[in-house]
């Protein structure tokens, strides 16, 4: 099992959270306690990149609605970049592709 | 269920004399008799066995409930003589197993037609007015000794037994293969045997019957020898010139002599 | 620290020094018989009957006894823990009598004033010339040392199996506990339901883990029924807490408003509600649908509405297989308000609905945890299976449950709802 690696950095339009390996039962809380610490000013948006994500389970889809909700809280959105097909079919699975704004790339997402 | 497999039957000596049974006691296996059997094997049929806990029988077979009363371990004698369709057996039974055999005479008694009792106890523990030669305490003792030879005990005897220490992958395959025993069975067949009173199953005897006693035997004094020739009419009581616990093993001519000459006369 | 090795000593003498010389000497001095009697560990010789013949200084001195109260006087059994000597009659003796020899065997030595001493015994019989057992020779060593040392690996023995029976027995406990909770989860009978047969099934995937599938099926009014069949994100008892709270309030809301979307608005509202805002936030896919006997055509009209759930199947008895699409129906409990999508199915005689969740579809039937079952292989199962009573379907899915082995990890819960084959049709099986 890949562990999980985040990788915090800032653009312009608001923190981006690149997320590599897997988001299980096991590991998919880490990405909760990052993003309850994340501030998020109103207004800005929270990238999500996926490129790097290898595996999500139930757990990692709690886990993105939480960041959705952590957003919401602060009057933020949540964008998710670069989808891989297997979570993008879960998403759609569960409807949940129509409350995350989805983007392929990273560069058009983190430009305002 | 094989029984002969499971008890580690072995039948020798002559086919056609009389079927005698030699059973071992505690602490021991079907090799204590190995003195005994050319004695007898001209003359009589001969059965050995091992009780389930011991030498080699059937370690599986093993249930510590089953085992926690000596009627579990007449049962084994039963089951041996239903499987060998005994008529008219003589049972010789070595310390407890002296006792066995009397509950086991009591279950089938068209099986068993006499018995031998080498160093009998019906009860070890003394009682109000009764010598069994033991206290409680004694007992207590004895039963921790066992568990702290766990690990001394079985780890060192197997390449004494084989006698070839420079081989010690051996030693594996005859760890159980002689006397020393599991240690777990060994306690539950120790605490059995030395908690038991049976004195009250001594008076359902009704075979010919032949105590045999040693002059100094701390383990069954001259007084339980006595108790148990007089709670049994009509036995005879023999006190062989021999010290210890196993007459068959330090006074074999005397001890073999006793059972002939018991045998000849039945 | 620094040392030459040129400043060693020489251990055998050989160079200098009158140190060395000294030593050697007097280990000349050291007769036999002073060895034997002050030697590290005891000597004792018996006559076959145990009586002791000779005794060395150490062990007296261990065992607080005089020569003369010993030799000639007592046995060697005599000088044992009464613990000691039973064992001494039942395996020592008897083995030194058969091997000629024993070593290394654990025993206990009484001193004159009560005390015990732990020793190792090792006992060999000399034989006369004409093979005669003539006496045992027998050397004691002291092993207190060894006995504490044994005394502390056999307490921790103890602990540890206490400690693991315990746990055997606690695991049972729960395991126990976890079965009873499971199954009030579930319902304990389904009820009768005219002109439809009902089969279920649910697999737990771990003794030690509540899961959190539910389905249930129950009247609604004089005519319809409502079934549901769900899952519960997450294990163990948080989410038996959602999957209780869920399997009763969709039940309530049904009676209040059987319509699909209005019984699974009011279950998203009451999860969001719920746990929104708890910091642990918790969802559910779940499928409500009703069904309702068509008196004329003998039918039955499914409607059914799934918020994240994968879609319901029905296998039809021709062996077409319909997934019932429900596009867009979220997961419950995200939002305040979410959106529910309904869609309808008539079930003709030989026709069956199943449900299932996705422990089914998402075992893992390769070797990495990429190579899932899928829906398209459950349609391709199913359409084999098709014009079968519902419990034969449900039955065949249990079957290829267990062929899963360790590929299915999740709970799985099934729900058939078939309309038996109409037996006097010309086609019918």
């Amino acid at each position: 099992m890949s562990p999980l690696k985040i990788i915090r950095r800032d653009a312009e339009t608001g923190p981006v959270l690149e997320v590599v390996g897997d988001l299980d039962f096991v590991h998919a809380p880490e990405l909760r306690e990052h993003i309850s610490r994340l501030v998020v000013p109103p207004g800005r948006r929270l990238v999500l990149d996926l490129a790097g994500l290898e595996f999500c389970d139930s757990s990692g889809i709690t886990a993105l609605i939480a960041a959705h909700s952590h957003a919401q809280a602060a009057r933020a959105e949540v964008v998710l970049v670069a989808v891989p097909a297997h979570t993008r079919r879960i998403l759609h699975m569960v409807g949940l592709d129509q409350i995350f704004t989805l983007h392929p790339d990273s560069d058009k997402a983190t430009r305002s | 269920m094989d029984i002969i497999r499971r008890n580690n039957v072995t039948v020798t000596g002559n086919p056609n004399g009389r079927t005698v049974v030699l059973a071992h006691g505690f602490g021991c296996d079907q090799n204590m008799w190995r003195l005994t059997v050319p004695a007898l094997s001209d003359d009589y049929r001969v059965v050995l066995f091992d009780y389930v806990g011991s030498g080699r029988a059937d370690a599986s077979a093993f249930s510590e409930e089953r085992y926690a009363s000596l009627d579990g371990y007449a049962q084994d004698v039963v089951d041996v003589c239903e499987a060998l369709d005994l008529d008219d057996a003589v049972f010789v039974g070595h310390s407890v197993s002296a006792m066995i055999g009397v509950l086991a005479a009591a279950r089938v008694p068209e099986r068993i037609g006499a018995l031998v009792m080498v160093g009998p106890s019906p009860r070890y523990i003394d009682d109000e007015d009764y010598r069994g030669g033991f206290s409680a305490a004694d007992i207590d003792e004895l039963l921790d000794s066992l568990e702290s030879n766990y690990l001394g005990w079985s780890a060192v005897m197997a390449p004494v037994i084989m006698g070839n220490p420079e081989r010690p992958e051996l030693g594996d395959e005859l760890k159980n293969s002689f006397c020393a025993t599991d240690p777990d069975m060994a306690r539950v067949f120790a605490r059995t045997t030395f908690l038991s009173d049976s004195r009250d199953d001594l008076k359902t005897v009704s075979v010919p019957t032949l105590v045999l006693e040693c002059t100094q035997d701390v383990i069954a004094p001259r007084e339980v020898g006595a108790f148990v020739h007089r709670s049994i009419p009509g036995s005879t009581l023999v006190t062989l010139e021999a010290t210890g616990h196993c007459p068959h093993l330090s006074a074999p001519e005397a001890t073999n002599a006793a059972i002939r000459s018991f045998l000849t006369a039945l | 620290m620094m040392c030459s090795a040129g400043e060693q000593p020489d251990p055998h003498g050989a160079g200098d020094g009158g140190v060395s010389h000294a030593a050697f000497a007097s280990l000349l001095e050291d007769s036999v018989e002073e060895l034997y009697e002050n030697a590290p560990c005891g000597y004792l010789s018996t006559l076959m009957d145990g009586t002791v013949a000779k005794i060395n200084e150490t062990l007296l001195t261990w065992l607080d006894l005089r020569r003369e109260e010993v030799v000639g006087r007592m046995r060697f059994s005599d000088l044992l823990s009464v613990g000691g000597k039973l064992y001494h009659e039942t395996h020592f003796a008897p083995l030194l009598r058969m091997q000629g020899e024993i070593s290394g065997i654990a025993l206990e030595m009484r001193q004159s004033g009560g005390g015990r001493i732990p020793v190792l015994v090792s006992s060999a019989v000399k034989h006369g010339t004409t093979g005669e057992p003539l006496l045992i020779r027998t050397t004691v060593f002291d092993a207190r040392d060894r006995r504490a040392y044994e005394e502390e690996l056999l307490r921790g023995r103890k602990v540890a199996e206490e400690a693991r029976r315990r746990a055997e027995a606690d695991r049972a406990r729960l395991q126990h506990a976890l079965a009873v909770l499971q199954q009030s989860l579930l319902p304990d009978t389904l009820p009768a339901i005219p002109g439809v047969e009902a089969a279920t099934h649910y697999h737990t995937a771990s003794p030690d883990q509540l899961g959190g599938d539910f389905y249930d099926v129950f009247p609604v009014d004089g005519k319809r029924f409502g079934f549901f069949l769900g899952d519960v994100c997450g294990k163990g008892p948080e989410a038996a807490a959602v999957t209780s709270l869920t399997r009763y309030t969709l039940r309530a809301a049904a009676v209040h408003d059987p319509d699909p979307v209005a019984t699974l608005t009011t279950l998203n509202k009451v999860l969001h509600e719920r746990y929104t805002g708890s910091g642990d936030p918790r969802f559910c896919t779940a499928v409500f649908g009703t069904l309702e006997p068509d008196a004329a055509t003998g039918r039955m009209r499914v409607h059914l509405a799934s918020g994240g759930h994968p879609p319901a199947l029905v296998v039809r008895a021709d062996g077409t297989v319909d997934s019932l699409h429900t596009p867009g129906g979220l997961l419950v409990g995200v939002l305040p308000a979410a959106r529910f999508v309904t869609t309808t199915a008539v079930l003709a005689p030989g026709d069956t609905l199943l449900l299932y969740t996705d422990g089914l579809t998402e075992a893992r039937t390769g070797s990495d945890r990429t190579s899932l079952f899928g829906e398209e292989a459950l349609r391709g199962f199913v359409a084999a299976h098709a014009g079968r009573a519902a419990k034969d379907l449900v039955e065949a899915l249990i079957n290829l449950l267990e062929g899963f082995g360790d590929g299915l990890d999740d709970d799985t819960a099934l729900l058939a709802l078939g309309i038996p084959a109409d037996r006097t049709a010309p086609d019918g099986r």
